[in-house]
C-alpha cells in the first residue's frame, strides 16, 4: 500500500547445461524480470557474451508466423475469445504437425484469390471509369484510334472550341465538365492544339477497347459483380474456418508464443563457454520459492543469490502493491505515468478520491443508476484487462454518484419529493419548499476540498523528497515543499482575518494592529514571506510560480461548476419534455395529444441520454484532471519501469 | 453631490426597475466574462492541444503530460466562471 511491491536483484549462475530446465522453471513461475544483458561495458562481465537460442527456436518461430498469418487473415484475436477449452501440449503437438500444413495451405489459397479478385476489381472498375466520358457518343471505341492521317483529341474543356480548319468535332456539355473529341488531320495538330489550349483543355486517355461504350461497360459491370459474389464465398469460407478452428489457433499460438520466448530467452543471459548468467528481478516475498524450485529442478547445481540494490544506477522494475478495491484504479495511473520505485505510489488515494470527485460532480440517483447498470452491463462485452478495469473504476463512481445524488436530493434534475438536501441544494428553482442553489456554500466547499487535496500533495511531497533526494538538496526540497503550504495557508489565514465567509474560520474579530489588518493577517504576511524564502532556497525560478497556488484552490471550484451545468441541462430536459409537451396536454386531452405526449417522452430519454454522457465526461475527465494537474505535480514524477514478469497468464494450454 | 448624481440618473424610473436593470446588467457581466474566458482558453489550448495530439501519436507514454499542458489554460475559464458566480450570488 502506498508503495510499489518490494523487489529483489536475484542473479543466477549455473552451467549451459542447465540452462534449458532453468528457463523453463522460471517460465513457469512467472515471476523472474529479466534484467537484459548488454555486452558493451557491463561491469563485472568482461569476456562474457550473449547466449545463443536452445535448440528448437526456429521451427518454432516459424509456426507461430503460420499461426499469426492464418489468424490475420481469418481475424481471430486471443481476447475475444472465452477461454472456455484448455488443450494439453502433447494434443496440440499433434494437432500442429497433422492439421496446421493442410489449414494453413487453404487459408493461402483463398487469401491469395482474395487479393486477385481484389485487384481485378479494381482494373475493372478503372476500365469503367476510363470509358464512361465516351458514352455521349455513339461511336465505336476502336474507331477512335488506328489512322495515319488523322490525330484524335479527347479530354475536358471549359468551354466550346470550333475550328476553321476541316475537322469534326463532338461537344457535349456536363454538369462540371464539357467533353470534346476532335479529329483533324496530321498536320494540323498544332492548330488544333493551341486552341485546345486556349480553352483550357485536360487530355482523357483514349480506351484501348473495342465495340460500343455501353455495351463495354455492361460487359465490365457483369464481371465485377460476378468476382464480387466468389469474394463473398471466400470471406464466407474463412469464417467457417474462423468459427471451427479459433479455439485450436489461439491455443497454438499459446503454445508456441511459450516456446518461442523460453527458446530465445538466452539472448537476454551473459554466457561464456560453459556457464550462464542471468540477472533480473523478483518480489522480495518471492525470492525463497524462486530459489528453492530452480536449486530443486537442477539437483543443486546453481548458485542464486540476491545482489544489493544500487538505487543510483538500478531500474527497478515496478509492481502495483494495492488492496483488491484499489487495483482497478491502476489503469488511471498507468495513462499518467506508472510509479517510480522509491515513490509514494498514489493508487489508494486516487481510488477513494476520484469516485467522491464524480460523485460530487454528478450527484443524481438517476444518473448514478443508469452508470451502475452501464458497468455492470458491459463488462460481459468488454474484453481484455483495461476495459474491465476501466468498468470498475466507473462502477466506483457510480455508487458514490447515487450515494452523493441522495445527499443532494437529485434524481434526473428533480429534487426527490420529501427529501431534503444534507448537501447544500444545486437546484436551480426551489422545489417541494426546498432551497434555491447555495452556490457561497457549494464554493466554499469546492475550496476547502482543494485546499485540503494540494496540502496532502504537498504533505506527500515532503516524504518523497526525503525518501529519494540525498545530501543538501533532500533539505531544501522538503523545506520548499513547507514553504508552498506556508504561503497558502498564510493566504488564507490573512483572507480570514479580513472577511468573514461562510464555512471557514473567521478571524476578523481579532485584536487590530493596523485599519483592517489584524493579529491574523500579521501572521498570514509572516507565513507567506518565510513560505517565499523556503521556496526560493530551493530554487529562484520556482517563485515565479506562487499565483498557481490560487488558481490551482481556485480550480476546484470545477466541482460545483461542471456539477451545476448537468443539473442545469437535466432540468431544462425535464421542463421541455414536460412543463412544454406532455403536461398541457394532459390537461385537454385530444386524440392529437398521444403525438406531442410521445415527443416529449422522445426529448426526455434523448435528452438524459445526451446529459448521461456528458455526465461521464464532464465527472469522469475534470475528476482525473484535478488529480493529474493538482494533485500529481505536488509529489508525483512518475516513469517508472513497469514489472513485466518472464513467462504468460496461460489461458488456453496448460503446462 | 450624490443626490444630484442620484436626481441625474432618475428619468422616471421606479426602485423596482433601477433594481431589475441593475439585475441585468450583473447577468451580462457574468456572460462576458464567462464567455471571454471561455473564448481565451479555447484559442490558448488549440495550439497546445494540436501539438499534445500529434506528441501522444508519436510516443503514447507522452499522454499524461500532453494532457497536463493542455488543460493549463482552462485556469483562465475557470477564472471567469468564479467572477461570474461571485457576480451573480454574492
Amino acid at each position: 500500500m502506498l508503495t510499489p511491491k518490494w523487489m529483489s536483484r536475484l542473479l543466477i549462475a549455473a552451467s549451459r547445461d542447465q540452462m534449458a530446465p532453468v528457463v523453463a522453471e522460471l517460465y513457469r513461475h512467472h515471476l523472474f524480470h529479466i534484467e537484459e544483458f548488454v555486452e558493451a561495458g557491463a561491469e563485472g562481465y568482461e569476456g562474457f557474451k550473449i547466449g545463443t537460442p536452445l535448440s528448437g527456436a526456429s521451427e518454432a518461430s516459424v509456426d507461430l508466423v503460420k499461426i499469426r498469418a492464418i489468424e490475420n487473415a481469418t481475424s481471430i484475436q486471443g481476447d475475444d475469445i472465452d477461454s472456455a477449452k484448455v488443450s494439453t501440449r502433447t494434443e496440440l503437438r499433434s494437432r500442429i504437425e497433422r492439421d496446421l500444413p493442410v489449414l494453413e495451405k487453404e487459408v493461402e489459397d483463398l487469401t491469395v484469390r482474395r487479393s486477385q479478385l481484389d485487384a481485378r476489381v479494381k482494373e475493372n472498375e478503372q476500365r469503367i471509369a476510363e470509358i464512361t466520358p465516351f458514352l455521349t457518343l455513339t461511336v465505336d471505341l476502336d474507331l477512335y484510334r488506328g489512322y495515319a492521317g488523322f490525330s484524335v483529341f479527347a479530354g475536358y474543356v471549359d468551354r466550346e472550341v470550333t475550328l476553321t480548319l476541316p475537322c469534326e468535332i463532338s461537344y457535349t456539355t456536363g454538369k462540371e465538365k464539357n467533353f470534346i473529341v476532335i479529329v483533324a488531320p496530321v498536320g494540323q495538330r498544332n492548330e488544333v492544339e493551341q486552341a485546345l489550349q486556349a480553352a483550357a483543355f485536360q487530355s482523357v486517355q483514349i480506351p484501348e477497347e473495342s465495340g460500343a461504350p455501353q455495351a463495354r461497360i455492361d460487359h465490365y459491370t457483369a464481371e465485377i459483380s460476378r468476382m464480387r459474389t466468389e469474394l463473398g464465398e471466400i470471406i464466407q469460407k474463412l469464417e467457417e474456418i474462423r468459427t471451427k478452428h479459433s479455439g485450436f489457433l489461439v491455443a497454438c499460438e499459446e503454445l508456441l508464443r511459450a516456446e518461442v520466448e523460453q527458446t530465445e530467452a538466452p539472448l537476454r543471459f551473459a554466457t561464456t563457454k560453459q556457464t550462464f548468467v542471468a540477472e533480473g528481478w523478483v518480489p522480495s516475498e518471492r525470492v525463497d520459492a524462486v530459489t528453492d524450485a530452480l536449486v530443486k529442478t537442477t539437483g543443486g547445481k546453481i548458485y542464486v543469490t540476491v545482489l544489493p540494490i544500487d538505487f543510483e544506477h538500478d531500474n527497478v522494475p515496478v509492481e502495483y502493491n494495492n488492496p483488491s478495491f484499489a487495483k482497478p484504479t491502476q489503469v488511471l495511473i498507468d495513462v499518467f505515468n506508472r510509479p517510480r520505485y522509491t515513490e509514494i505510489d498514489p493508487t489508494l488515494m486516487v481510488s477513494i478520491v476520484f469516485p467522491i470527485f464524480f460523485g460530487l460532480i454528478l450527484g443524481d440517483v438517476g444518473y448514478g443508476l443508469i452508470l451502475l447498470a452501464m458497468a455492470l452491463g458491459l463488462r460481459k462485452f468488454m474484453k481484455g484487462e483495461e476495459g474491465q478495469q476501466l468498468l470498475a473504476v466507473l462502477r466506483n463512481a457510480s455508487i458514490s454518484t447515487i450515494i452523493f445524488g441522495v445527499l443532494y436530493s437529485e434524481f434526473l434534475g428533480f429534487a426527490i419529493p420529501g427529501l431534503k438536501p444534507i448537501m447544500p441544494s444545486r437546484h436551480l428553482i426551489a422545489e417541494h419548499g426546498g432551497h434555491g442553489p447555495m452556490i457561497p456554500d457549494l464554493m466554499i466547499l469546492s475550496i476547502w476540498i482543494g485546499i485540503l487535496h494540494i496540502t496532502l500533495g504537498r504533505i506527500l511531497g515532503m516524504i518523497n523528497h526525503a525518501r529519494q533526494d540525498h545530501g543538501d538538496h533532500r533539505i531544501k526540497a522538503v523545506m520548499a515543499n513547507l514553504g508552498w503550504l506556508a504561503v497558502m495557508w498564510g493566504i488564507l489565514i490573512a483572507i480570514w482575518s479580513i472577511a468573514a465567509l461562510p464555512l471557514m474560520p473567521n478571524l476578523t474579530g481579532l485584536l487590530s494592529v493596523v485599519s483592517i489588518v489584524n493579529i491574523g493577517g500579521v501572521i498570514g504576511a509572516i507565513l507567506v514571506v518565510i513560505g517565499v524564502a523556503f521556496i526560493a532556497r530551493d530554487s529562484m525560478l520556482e517563485v515565479v510560480e506562487i499565483p498557481t497556488i490560487i488558481s490551482h484552490v481556485l480550480s476546484y471550484a470545477r466541482i460545483v461548476a461542471v456539477g451545476l451545468s448537468s443539473v442545469a441541462i437535466a432540468m431544462v430536459i425535464n421542463f421541455i419534455a414536460i412543463g412544454m409537451f406532455i403536461e398541457p396536454q394532459l390537461k385537454n386531452f385530444t386524440l392529437f395529444s398521444i403525438f406531442i405526449i410521445l415527443a416529449g417522452i422522445v426529448i426526455f430519454l434523448l435528452g438524459h441520454a445526451l446529459n448521461t454522457a456528458l455526465g461521464i465526461l464532464g465527472g469522469g475527465l475534470h475528476s482525473i484532471r484535478l488529480h493529474y494537474v493538482e494533485f500529481f505535480t505536488k509529489f508525483y514524477k512518475g516513469g517508472g519501469v513497469k514489472y513485466i514478469p518472464f513467462g504468460m497468464k496461460r489461458r488456453f494450454t496448460e503446462d | 453631490m450624490a443626490a444630484e448624481l442620484v436626481t441625474a440618473v432618475d428619468v422616471g424610473m421606479s426602485v423596482e426597475a433601477i433594481k431589475a436593470s441593475q439585475m441585468g446588467m450583473k447577468a451580462l457581466g457574468a456572460g462576458i466574462a464567462v464567455g471571454l474566458t471561455g473564448i481565451g482558453t479555447g484559442i490558448a489550448e488549440m495550439g497546445i492541444g494540436s501539438a499534445a495530439v500529434g506528441a501522444v501519436a508519436e510516443n503514447k507514454d507522452m499522454f499524461g503530460l500532453a494532457l497536463l499542458f493542455t488543460v493549463i489554460p482552462e485556469t483562465i475559464v475557470i477564472f471567469g466562471l468564479v467572477v461570474g458566480l461571485l457576480l451573480l450570488f454574492l
